[in-house]
């Protein structure tokens, strides 16, 4: 009883956590704090697009310049990310200069944004599994 | 698929262009805004709509500002150097 007890005190982080990487905004939507989720959502997508029409869908690059660990913050978003990396990965969509340098700090600040909510989402959930229980 | 969905699609396949000038440094706002109000959504415990806009227009002005501090900071050093 008290190991299936321990299992739920860490699935329940863990969907909530995979949930918010999945959407950004869906872990704290899930924890019914729709207002948190809403100005979460409203506000990392907008900037995500933003790093997208500015440098354009090629700032997400796994082959060329781009160091390994843009990649890691712009994935942070959602997983989505990797078929845009899949899309790019021929090089057909080339992005240079300014537009390619704020492009990727735009998209890899919101992944990394949405790694916070994630991580916030994930103790909030710990800590409500933990406090329902008793535990 | 419509005119209107090539569009928007083409609008996220070709980069924009920017030149280089002073006001390349206003790109900064809406991620310093976004931090802003990410942060503070995650942190405050109650969000009321006066409370939140108060808190994350309070650490948007303070990064802008000390990043403005910063900059000048460097730009004197750079100009003592330079000089």
């Amino acid at each position: 009883m008290a190991r299936l007890s321990k299992e739920n005190h860490l699935l329940f982080p863990l969907i909530v956590g995979v949930l918010a990487w999945l959407i950004p905004g869906a872990g704290h939507f899930a924890l019914n704090e729709k207002k948190r989720a809403i100005i979460i959502f409203a506000t990392i997508v907008p900037t995500f697009c933003a790093g997208l029409y500015i440098g354009s869908i090629g700032v997400i690059d796994t082959v060329g310049a781009t160091p390994w660990y843009v990649y890691a913050a712009q994935i942070m978003i959602s997983p989505m990310v990797a078929v845009l990396a899949h899309l790019t990965a021929g090089g057909s969509y080339p992005a240079y200069g300014w537009p390619n340098e704020i492009g990727q700090i735009y998209t890899s600040t919101a992944g990394l944004l949405n790694l916070l909510c994630i991580v916030n989402a994930v103790y909030l959930a710990y800590m409500r599994s933990t406090q329902t229980s008793g535990g | 698929m419509s005119i209107a969905d090539f569009l928007v699609i083409a609008t996220f396949t070709a980069p924009q262009t920017i030149q280089t000038n002073p006001a390349l440094m206003l790109w900064m706002l809406p991620l310093a805004a976004s931090m802003a109000i990410t942060y503070k959504a995650t942190k405050l415990p109650t969000i009321t709509p006066a409370n939140f806009i108060k808190e994350a227009a309070i650490l948007f002005a303070s990064i802008v500002i000390i990043i403005t501090i910063i900059a000048l900071a460097l730009y004197a050093l750079m100009w003592l150097i330079t000089e």
